[in-house]
């Protein structure tokens, strides 16, 4: 009992001071949190919140009962999700999707990076980088809109081309063997630019000494690309390619939705745009929920595993 | 890059790769911007030329029936001014948001901002994704109107974070000298930060503009009024008529214009203000990519 | 005028105290140096007298007014930073009138204190250009306007030369000196450099490891080094010290250098001990003079300065180094083979706490 007594008596006077303290702090430092609140409110008000109202993924939710007096009932659509043919081919997809654009994507900002620093003309170099970074600027709606002019049957420049060189026309947003390679490579095309904006900052970080050192000993600039600059850059390659991977998930569904129809719906639809039919369109508010918290839960895990390798390949984190 | 710049003292093979390299990039640069010329040359050709497939790189029969008709059309012009409001407003309204709180974020002396940090960075790994945020946007009453739009979409853990870093890399002396200085954080942040961060400050309003410029999929899922759509909807609409209804342009085959042609010119009608903010911003975002993306 | 006094001020972050408990009177219009190796608390203590950081302990008051909780900028003192923290987007005058302006000092006085202060520095002609198109020395010139501006009770500096090359730094060190001498502001100036520590300070307070070893004016720092700390730290080439035990014979007292036998200043309790003994390189003497007893040595290196040399020796395995006039000939420091230490000239160290147990008498005679 004496003990405890004292302890408490010790213990009293430490927490006074901190209070104290924290009046201090408040009276000096108020603004800060005045600057600070309205953020925050927003983080909890449109992000937050929502994240409560994803029980419905678990709830057979109704419109006039409202999120929180909808009927509680288990893992039900997460049965009904995965015994749906269109759900697992959304999963499908997206991963193909994905999986190709990384694939045939993700060499193509290093290449270009690599050839923008063996520009010697700096005008040529930088009349050629502001036109290649132009495209990550332009709607979706626009480079859909671009794609489905070019590639109409009878009046689009692609098909004008085949026309030219004696073959028919094809109607290719109609064919779903197409849809994949028109998707990435518009991918390609509007996205390499700017995402070679990275490598190239990395290479402008290798020690210009080194070329130096390689041109006294007769290196070529072709020796220097790949002895100097690529190993120079992996680092910065290999957190990309980590980060990459761990966004495989995410797909400009924009696009998608722009260019898809129901005759390519078989390599077309992805998880998003499937939520997207189902929920917002066919109103099943909660099964299209329970895909995304799917979605969500699959893609977090992803892209905490990445960050986690990226930070034991390099010790740089990435937030 | 301290390569030497000199071309006469490279060797025969150096040359070579040089040429061969600038030949490429051009190639590529002009594969870039081909579909731009194309669609220019699309929305000022003669509608008949285009359904008659003879436009492919430059205008056929030069005509500017396609921008009449965009231009006497007001839903255009509706949907133009909705794109600027939601633009502006919701720029600004970003900015106002993100910027204090990014500042506040970036001081050490602010309480909780681990755990502030954490909050705020957590959206950007999980998020409960389009039907929850959809159905709370209906629970607030912001479906259909402008403030949904603007406020709805305010902020985002990158921009913040980018911003952060910025401030987070400003030497401590710059605030404690304004403090000696008698400046308040109100002060700090408005007559020492803003102007110190120019170039982080320039790239987010960069994103933030063209984020909103861009935005239709949330622009077509809330808003329901004509009236309120912006310009990415309307174009959207007159894009899958062009590509649901193929045979419906061969109807206007006497016309100047056509489906092609008119979707072509509100498609340039749109990039235009693009193109004329994106060369003053440009010079930034090379160093605020950076500092949003790597952080030691 | 006003001082500056700290009463048991400690600076502690969560774990880890970096002050412990530091007592500090600066009087008015005193010019003090805080000098110490980096981290040994002197930053943090100059931070917490101008309310950049908050005490953990203790009272900081100025002119007789306790500020512990009071902001920086109400306390009215103002600080040059070791990088000028000049704010680019402004120009020269804008950064000097910074402050005015955020006090709402009205607009024609503060064009009059700017003008008067760029006169006193010879900015006015520099008045409209920005810091990036100013040279180092400039740069800090306008970080003192920008402190001096205000007409604060005290001025505060830390670090201030040390981005600055060492020409410019001797002639920059005049110039604050000059001033302090015209404006006669109380200033606490924070540097790691002991030279100029010992060329700007009415008083040098020396720090290490958050402590004050000691607290005096530079000459007495350099003459009576409370401990081997202070005596290693103060001077340039530092006190040489000598790892020795000593004998007590006829009431006088010896230490033993490499078999000889060194006179010693009388100690207040001599008796058989380890000590170290200490002696300055400028106070080494190269032929017999009175009370001196010889050492022998071996020359490894004459480094020539021109008018002086140092001789870098071996005393007992251990480097010595001693600082010597060439007038003109250096030839015949080479073959040296004897010092001679005076026994005025030589303060005696305890082994185990490095506490000076004599006070050598030269800086008396000065």
């Amino acid at each position: 009992m004496e003990n405890e007594q004292s302890y408490q008596v010790i213990n009293e006077s430490p927490r006074s001071k901190k209070l104290t303290w924290l009046i201090h702090h408040f009276q000096r430092e108020w603004r800060l949190y005045i600057m600070l609140a309205p953020t925050l409110i927003w983080f909890i008000l449109f992000l937050y919140k929502p994240m409560y109202g994803l029980q419905i993924a678990f709830k057979d939710y109704s419109v006039f009962k409202g999120i929180t007096d909808s009927p509680w009932i288990g893992l039900e659509h997460f049965y009904t999700l995965f015994e749906n043919d269109q759900f697992i081919r959304a999963i499908k997809n997206t991963v193909i999707i994905s999986g190709a654009s990384l694939l045939f994507g993700f060499p193509v900002p290093i290449i270009l990076a690599l050839m923008f620093n063996e520009i010697i003309n700096p005008k040529f170099k930088k009349t050629a980088q502001t036109i290649v970074y132009l495209p990550h600027f332009i709607s979706a709606v626009i480079i859909a809109g671009i794609v489905i002019t070019a590639f109409a049957p009878s009046t689009g420049v692609v098909n004008l081309l085949l026309n030219a060189l004696g073959y028919d026309s094809v109607y290719f947003l109609t064919k779903p063997e197409w849809f994949r390679t028109i998707f990435v490579g518009t991918g390609i095309w509007q996205e390499a630019g700017f995402n070679s904006i990275v490598f190239l900052a990395s290479i402008a970080g290798v020690n210009p000494s080194l070329y130096e050192s390689a041109v006294v000993d007769g290196a070529s600039r072709w020796q220097m690309m790949w002895k100097i600059t690529l190993p120079c850059i992996m680092p910065t390659i290999l957190i990309m390619l980590i980060i990459r991977i761990g966004n495989i998930l995410e797909v400009g569904f924009e696009m998608i939705i722009m260019l898809y129809q129901p005759a390519t719906y078989a390599t077309s639809d992805v998880i998003s745009t499937f939520i997207y039919r189902q929920g917002l369109q066919a109103a099943q508010y909660d099964l299209a929920a329970a895909a995304g918290l799917f979605n969500a839960v699959i893609a977090f895990v992803l892209v905490i595993a990445a960050n986690t390798i990226s930070k034991k390949v390099s010790r740089t984190s990435l937030w | 890059m301290s390569q030497i710049m000199n071309m006469n003292l490279y060797s025969r093979g150096d040359k070579a790769f040089v040429y061969i390299n600038m030949f490429l990039v051009a190639l590529f640069t002009i594969s870039t911007l081909y579909p731009f010329i194309y669609v220019a040359s699309l929305s000022m050709s003669m509608g008949e030329a285009v359904t008659s497939g003879q436009v492919v790189l430059t205008p056929v029969q030069i005509t500017f029936a396609a921008y009449e008709k965009v231009i006497f059309d007001s839903a255009f012009w509706i949907s133009y001014r909705n794109t600027f409001i939601y633009t502006i407003g919701g720029t600004l309204t970003s900015l106002a948001f993100i910027v204090p709180c990014a500042y506040a974020l970036s001081r050490p002396q602010l309480l909780g901002r681990k755990y502030w940090n954490i909050m705020i960075a957590f959206t950007m790994w999980f998020n409960a994704g389009m039907i929850p945020f959809f159905l709370n946007m209906r629970d607030l009453g912001l479906l259909d109107s402008y403030l949904g739009i603007i406020i709805g979409f305010a902020c985002n853990a990158f921009n913040i974070i980018l911003l952060r870093n910025f401030f987070e890399a400003v030497p401590p002396s710059f605030e404690e000298a304004a403090r000696m200085d008698g400046a308040n954080d109100f002060q700090v942040l408005w007559k020492v930060f803003i102007p110190l961060a120019k170039p982080a400050i320039a790239t987010v309003t960069l994103f933030c503009i063209v984020s909103r410029w861009n935005g239709f999929f949330w622009a077509m899922v809330l808003l329901r009024d004509e009236s309120k759509v912006p310009l990415q909807v309307y174009l959207r609409q007159m894009i899958t008529q062009l590509s649901d209804d193929d045979t419906f342009s061969s109807s206007l085959l006497e016309a100047a214009y056509s489906f092609e042609t008119v979707s072509a010119a509100i498609m340039v009608c749109s990039i235009i203000p693009v193109l004329l903010i994106y060369p003053f911003v440009q010079k930034y975002f090379n160093k605020g990519i950076m500092l949003g993306g790597v952080k030691e | 005028m006003s001082g500056v006094k700290l009463e048991g001020v400690v600076k502690s972050y969560k774990d880890v105290t970096v002050v412990h408990g530091i007592d500090l009177e600066v009087k008015s219009k005193e010019f003090v140096v805080l000098v110490g190796p980096s981290g040994c608390g002197k930053s943090t203590t100059l931070r917490m007298l101008a309310g950049l950081e908050e005490i953990s302990d203790g009272q900081v008051s100025i002119d007789d007014k306790v500020v512990n909780h009071i902001a920086p900028k109400d306390r009215d003192v103002a600080m040059v930073f070791q990088n000028y923290a000049l704010y680019p987007h402004l120009s020269v005058a804008e950064n000097i009138a910074f402050g005015l302006r955020i006090r709402k000092v009205p607009k024609p006085r503060i064009e009059e204190l700017v003008k008067e202060v760029a006169h006193t520095l010879e900015l006015t002609s520099l008045l409209e250009r920005r810091p990036a198109d100013l040279s180092g020395g400039q740069r800090q010139r306008v970080a003192m306007g920008r402190a001096i501006v205000r007409h604060p009770k005290v001025f505060l500096f830390d670090e201030p030369l040390s981005n600055l090359d060492a020409k410019l730094r001797t002639q920059m060190r005049a110039e604050i000196k000059q001033l302090h001498t015209k404006l006669g502001v109380t200033s606490v100036y924070v540097t790691h450099d002991q030279v100029e520590a010992m060329t700007l300070a009415d008083r040098i307070v020396v720090m290490s490891d958050g402590r004050i070893e000691q607290i005096g004016t530079p000459m007495e720092l350099f003459n009576n080094p409370i401990n081997t700390f202070v005596a290693t730290f103060i001077g340039s080439p530092p006190m040489n010290l000598i790892s020795t035990t000593i004998t007590s014979i006829d009431g006088l007292v010896y230490a033993d250098i490499s078999g000889n036998k060194c006179l010693l200043p009388q100690l207040e309790n001599p008796c058989d001990l380890e000590v170290i003994i200490g002696i300055r390189p400028e106070y080494v003497d190269i032929v017999p003079v009175d009370n001196s007893s010889a050492v022998p040595i071996h020359v490894d290196l004459v480094e020539t300065l021109g008018s002086e040399a140092l001789l870098h020796c071996r005393i007992q395995e251990s480097a010595f180094v001693v600082k010597v006039d060439t007038h003109g000939k250096v030839e015949h420091l080479k073959h040296l083979d004897t010092l001679y230490f005076r026994q005025d000239a030589i303060t005696v160290f305890d082994k185990t706490t490095g506490r000076a147990l004599s006070r050598s008498s030269v800086g008396c005679n000065a």
